[in-house]
C-alpha cells in the first residue's frame, strides 16, 4: 500500500469507500427523524434515506433513492460543497465530526457503474409530448431526466462535443473523473432522451423549435467571465480561469509551460486552478484574493487541499495593476484595509474573480414562453442548485404547458 | 423498485412476508397504524391475557460494542399491559380501518378454560390468525410462558382448546430455551396448530452490574433471569427454523421465522430455510417501523437481480444443503493467499494464526509481510476473518488431502465462498 499520494491530472476513477468502511461509515449515521442533511439539498437527494439503506445493507435501495431525485447523483457526490450543504446540517456535528454523506452517495454510485444498473424507469403519461432543452449542463440534463421520466419526447441541444456543459468544461478532471459524467449522461440516454452536440441553436431557430416542440427549455449557463478593469488587465499572458480550466481539459492536461503563476480569486474556481497549475507542473503558484482566508468562498475542504499541495494562500490584497509591455511581467497589490503594497512576478496570471451571466440570458428570462434555469438564471450556483432548477422547470412545463 | 412480494401464509393473503412480532412494537391501534402505513403486512398483535400485567422499570439491557446498534437485547417484560376486554376494543378498532392487513393475535392463557375465553374473544373481535404464546421467558406464573412451552403435553393440551374455539388458523410461538424443539412442536401440530413460529426470547443474563452486585437491568437492587433477542439471537433462532424445517413429521406445517432480523437479507435467510413469513421486533424497537422499506426494497431488488418473480419460489431452498457434520466433503483445503498491494502490514493474520491456528504464517518483521506456508496450512480461514482489508486475504489453491478427490471442479469449490 502507498502512503504517499500522488498527482493523477485525469485518474481513471476517485478511490471510494468499499463494503466495510461504507458500513462503519452508515452505521455512524443516526438515522435521524426528519433528517437536516436530507432537508439541507437543494435537489431532495435525501441522504438519511440513502444511508439508512446501506445501514441495513440494501446499497440498491440506496442508489434507487439518489437517481430517482438526483440525475447527476454520481457527479454531486464528487463535486457538491457538502460542508456548506448536507454536511453541515448533520445532527451528528453535536457529537463529533458529521457524516461523510458524499462518500456514502459515492459508494452507492459507484456500486450502480461498476453493476450497470439501471434504476429508473419510463412511464407513458405524455408519452406524446416533445420538448427541446438548449445546453447540455446540469440544468438542462435535470429537466430532461425529469421529462424523459414522464414519457416525454427530448432532445437536448448543445454547441459542444461532448454533454455536460461546465462538468465536462470547467470541473477538473481529478475532481470529476469522465467516467463519472459518462455514468450520469448514461441514465438520460437509457431513458431514452437524444442529445443533437456541436449543434449552437441560433436565435431564429430558438423561435422555431417553439413551433416544432411542445416547450422549449434554454440551460445555457454562464460562460462569461466578470473582468476587472485595471490597467494591464489586457496583457499577454492574462488569462480568465474558466477557458483557462477548459483549455487545461482539451487538452488533456498538456498545456504549454505556464512558468510562474499568480492567481487572482478566493472561490473554488481559483482553488480549482491552483491544483490544476500544479498538476500542469507550473514553476510557482500563489493564490491571492480580497477576502480574509475564513470569508474566502472556497469550501474548507478545497483551502486545505491548496495548502497540502503546497500553494499559498494570500488573503486581503487586491490586484491594482498587472505590469508589462505586450507580455505580463509582475502584478501589483493593494492591501484592502492597511496601504500595503506588493509586486509579485508573473508570466501567467489567471483571473479567477467570478462569472456573470450571459448577455443573452436576461432576454431568455424574461421570456413566458421559454422555460429557464441553472446558472443562467441565478447567476452561478452549485451543480446542485441546477438539477433543483431544472427538475423545477420540468414540473412547471407539466403544469402549465402539457396539463392545459 | 417493486416487485410483488405478497405471499399466502396460512391460506391469508399477505401483501409481503413481513410481519410485526407480539411486543410493545404493537402495543394498541393507534401505534400499529403507523405500522401498517409504513408497509407492514401484518402483526402479531402483544399477547393479550385475561389480565393486564404489573411490569417493573427498568426492564431493558443491551449488549453492544458500538452505541449505534445493539447485538443482542434483554426484557423483562411480560405480556400485554391492557386487560382482554381492552384489547378487543383496539382490535375492532385495527379490524374496521385496516381491512387488507393481516391481524394475527397473540395470546397467553394460565387453564384451559382462558385459552378458550381469550381465543373467541379475539376471533369475535377480527382475528385472522392467533398465535399461542407458550414461550415467554419471563412471567412471574409458571403456569404461563415457557415453562409451558418445555412441557408437550400442556401445549398439547391448550392448543386443542383453542383449535376448538376458533375457526381462524392457529399458530403455535416457541420457545428456545430447550434442546430440541421438535417435540413440543409435533404435539401443537397433532393437536390442530396449522403452523409453528420460532423464536421467542432466549434466557439470559447480559451484563453484571459490578457496583451493584446484581444483573443489568437493576430494579431496586437485583434483577432476573430473562429473554434474549436481537441480531445475536439470529443464529440460534436459524437453527431451530431448520430443525423444524427438516422434521418430517412437520412437513404440512408452515414456519413463521423470527429472532434478529435487521435488514432484508436476515428475512431472506429465515425464508430459504422454508418460513413463509417473518416477524421483527428489536430492529423496530431500535429503529423503528421504517426499517420496512428497506425489508420490501432490498428484498424486491434481490428478487429482480436473481429473476424471481415470486417468493414461493425460493422459500426453503437452503433447506437440504443443511446436512448432518458426519457428511460433510472433508477431502481438501482451500489455501488463503495474500494481496501483498492491499495489506498494510497489521499482522493480525499472524497473530491469529499462531496462536489460534496452526502456526502457518511466517512474519517478516523488517518488510511487515505474512506469508503462507502452504505446508503447515490447514485452511481454517481464521486469517481471512480477522484481517481487516477488504479482499486482501482470500481464498487461494484447492488442495486435495492424499490422494482424494471429489466431483466438483476446484473452480465450482472456490466460487462457493464470499467473504465481506
Ligand atoms: C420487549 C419485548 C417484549 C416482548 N413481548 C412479547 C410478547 O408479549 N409476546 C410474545 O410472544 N413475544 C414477545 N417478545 C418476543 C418477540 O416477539 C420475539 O419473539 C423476540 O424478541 C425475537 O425477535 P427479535 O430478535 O426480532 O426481537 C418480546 C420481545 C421483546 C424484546
Ligand atoms: S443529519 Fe447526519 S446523523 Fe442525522 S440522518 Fe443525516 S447524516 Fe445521519
Ligand atoms: S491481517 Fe491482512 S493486512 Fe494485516 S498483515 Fe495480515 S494480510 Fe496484511
Ligand atoms: S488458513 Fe488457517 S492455518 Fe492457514 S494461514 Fe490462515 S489461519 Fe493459518
Amino acid at each position: 500500500m502507498d502512503r504517499n499520494q500522488t498527482l493523477v491530472y485525469e485518474p481513471v476513477e476517485i478511490e471510494a469507500f468499499d463494503f466495510r468502511r461504507a458500513m462503519e461509515e452508515a452505521s455512524r449515521c443516526l438515522l435521524c427523524e426528519d433528517a437536516p442533511c436530507s432537508t439541507a439539498c437543494p435537489s431532495d437527494t435525501d441522504p438519511e434515506k440513502f444511508i439508512r439503506s446501506i445501514r441495513f445493507k440494501n446499497v440498491n435501495g440506496a442508489a434507487e433513492t439518489i437517481r430517482e431525485s438526483n440525475i447527476l447523483g454520481a457527479s454531486c457526490a464528487l463535486i457538491c460543497p457538502q460542508e456548506k450543504l448536507c454536511e453541515q446540517a448533520c445532527n451528528r456535528c453535536g457529537i463529533d465530526e458529521p457524516i461523510q454523506i458524499g462518500k456514502l452517495q459515492q459508494f452507492a454510485m459507484e456500486y450502480e457503474r461498476k453493476l450497470d444498473k439501471t434504476y429508473l424507469s419510463k412511464t407513458d403519461t405524455y408519452i406524446d409530448k416533445h420538448v427541446a432543452c438548449i445546453g447540455a449542463g446540469p440544468a438542462s440534463l435535470a429537466c430532461a431526466a425529469e421529462l424523459a421520466k414522464e414519457g416525454v419526447e427530448v432532445t437536448i441541444f448543445d454547441e459542444n462535443e461532448k454533454p455536460g456543459g461546465m462538468l465536462r468544461y470547467e470541473i477538473p478532471p481529478y475532481r470529476l473523473p469522465d467516467v463519472v459524467i459518462e455514468q450520469d449522461i448514461r441514465q438520460l440516454e437509457k431513458l431514452g432522451v437524444k442529445f443533437e452536440l456541436n449543434h449552437k441553436v441560433t436565435i431564429d431557430e430558438k423561435e422555431q423549435m417553439k413551433n416544432e416542440y411542445d416547450a422549449v427549455f434554454v440551460g445555457a449557463g454562464t460562460w462569461e467571465a466578470k473582468k476587472i478593469d485595471i490597467p494591464g488587465i489586457n496583457l499577454e499572458g492574462v488569462v480568465n480561469a474558466l477557458d483557462f480550466l477548459e483549455q487545461a481539459k482539451v487538452s488533456n492536461g498538456k498545456s504549454p509551460s505556464l512558468g510562474r503563476v499568480v492567481i487572482v480569486g478566493g472561490g473554488d474556481v481559483g482553488m480549482d486552478c491552483a491544483s490544476t497549475c500544479k498538476h500542469l507542473g507550473a514553476d510557482s503558484i500563489y493564490d491571492v484574493f480580497m477576502e480574509t482566508l475564513k470569508d474566502a468562498p472556497a469550501t474548507e475542504k478545497e483551502k486545505v487541499e491548496s495548502f497540502k499541495i503546497g500553494v499559498p494562500l494570500i488573503s486581503e490584497f487586491k490586484p491594482v495593476e498587472i505590469i508589462g509591455d505586450e507580455k505580463v511581467e509582475k502584478v501589483k497589490f493593494e492591501h484592502i484595509t492597511n496601504g500595503s503594497t506588493m509586486e509579485m512576478v508573473a508570466d501567467t496570471v489567471i483571473m479567477a474573480v467570478g462569472q456573470k451571466t450571459r448577455q443573452d440570458a436576461q432576454y431568455w428570462n424574461q421570456r413566458s414562453d421559454i422555460f429557464t434555469g441553472g446558472d443562467m438564471v441565478n447567476g452561478g450556483d452549485t451543480v446542485v442548485q441546477a438539477v433543483k432548477e431544472g427538475k423545477e422547470a420540468a414540473t412547471k412545463i407539466i403544469n402549465t404547458t402539457f396539463k392545459n | 423498485m417493486k416487485k410483488d412480494l405478497s405471499i399466502d401464509f396460512l391460506g391469508v393473503h399477505c401483501e409481503n412476508p413481513f410481519f410485526l412480532s407480539s411486543s410493545p412494537v404493537c402495543n394498541n391501534a393507534e401505534q400499529i397504524a403507523k405500522a401498517f402505513d409504513a408497509g407492514w403486512a401484518g402483526i402479531f398483535y402483544k399477547t393479550v391475557g385475561i389480565e393486564g400485567m404489573n411490569e417493573c422499570s427498568p426492564r431493558f439491557d443491551v449488549l453492544s460494542d458500538d452505541p449505534s446498534s445493539w447485538s443482542g437485547f434483554k426484557n423483562m417484560e411480560q405480556i400485554s399491559e391492557m386487560s382482554l376486554e381492552q384489547n378487543v376494543e383496539e382490535i375492532k378498532k385495527l379490524k374496521e380501518n385496516y381491512p387488507n392487513k393481516v391481524l394475527g393475535i397473540s395470546i397467553m392463557g394460565s387453564t384451559e378454560e382462558e385459552w378458550r375465553t381469550l381465543a373467541k374473544a379475539v376471533t369475535e373481535a377480527g382475528a385472522d390468525l392467533i398465535e399461542l404464546n407458550f414461550s415467554c421467558p419471563q412471567m412471574t406464573s409458571h403456569d404461563m410462558g415457557s415453562d409451558v412451552g418445555q412441557n408437550p403435553q400442556l401445549v398439547s393440551d391448550y392448543t386443542r382448546a383453542v383449535v376448538e374455539s376458533t375457526h381462524v388458523p392457529v399458530i403455535a410461538k416457541m420457545t428456545p430455551n430447550v434442546a430440541e424443539m421438535s417435540d413440543t412442536a409435533i404435539a401443537a401440530a397433532n393437536s390442530g396448530a396449522k403452523s409453528v413460529s420460532a423464536i421467542n426470547t432466549i434466557k439470559s443474563i447480559t451484563n453484571i452490574d459490578i457496583d451493584n452486585m446484581t444483573g443489568k437491568p437493576v430494579v431496586n437492587g437485583k434483577s432476573s433471569v430473562s429473554g434474549y433477542s436481537g441480531n445475536a439471537a439470529k443464529p440460534i433462532a436459524l437453527r431451530f427454523i431448520t430443525e423444524l424445517a427438516q422434521c418430517e413429521d412437520l412437513k404440512d406445517v408452515e414456519l413463521s421465522g423470527i429472532g434478529g432480523i435487521e435488514t432484508w437479507q436476515d428475512a431472506l435467510e429465515f425464508m430459504l430455510l422454508g418460513c413463509r413469513n417473518v416477524q421483527v421486533t428489536t430492529s423496530v424497537m431500535q429503529y423503528g417501523y421504517r426499517i420496512v422499506e428497506d425489508l420490501i426494497s432490498g428484498l424486491s431488488h434481490f428478487m429482480e437481480e436473481r429473476g424471481v418473480d415470486h417468493l414461493d419460489e425460493i422459500v426453503g431452498k437452503a433447506v437440504n444443503n443443511i446436512i448432518p457434520s458426519e457428511e460433510l466433503d472433508r477431502s481438501f483445503m482451500i489455501i488463503p493467499k495474500v494481496d501483498e498491494d492491499k495489506c498494510v502490514g497489521c499482522a493480525r493474520c499472524y497473530i491469529s494464526c499462531y496462536d489460534g491456528s496452526h502456526q502457518a504464517i511466517e512474519w517478516d518483521n523488517k518488510t511487515r509481510t505474512p506469508k503462507i506456508l502452504e505446508d503447515k496450512c490447514v485452511g481454517c480461514h481464521l486469517c481471512i476473518n480477522v484481517c481487516p482489508v477488504t479482499d486482501c486475504i482470500t481464498p487461494g489453491d484447492i488442495v486435495f488431502k492424499d490422494g482424494q478427490s471429489n466431483s466438483r471442479s476446484e473452480k465450482e469449490i472456490a466460487q462457493q465462498l464470499v467473504y465481506l
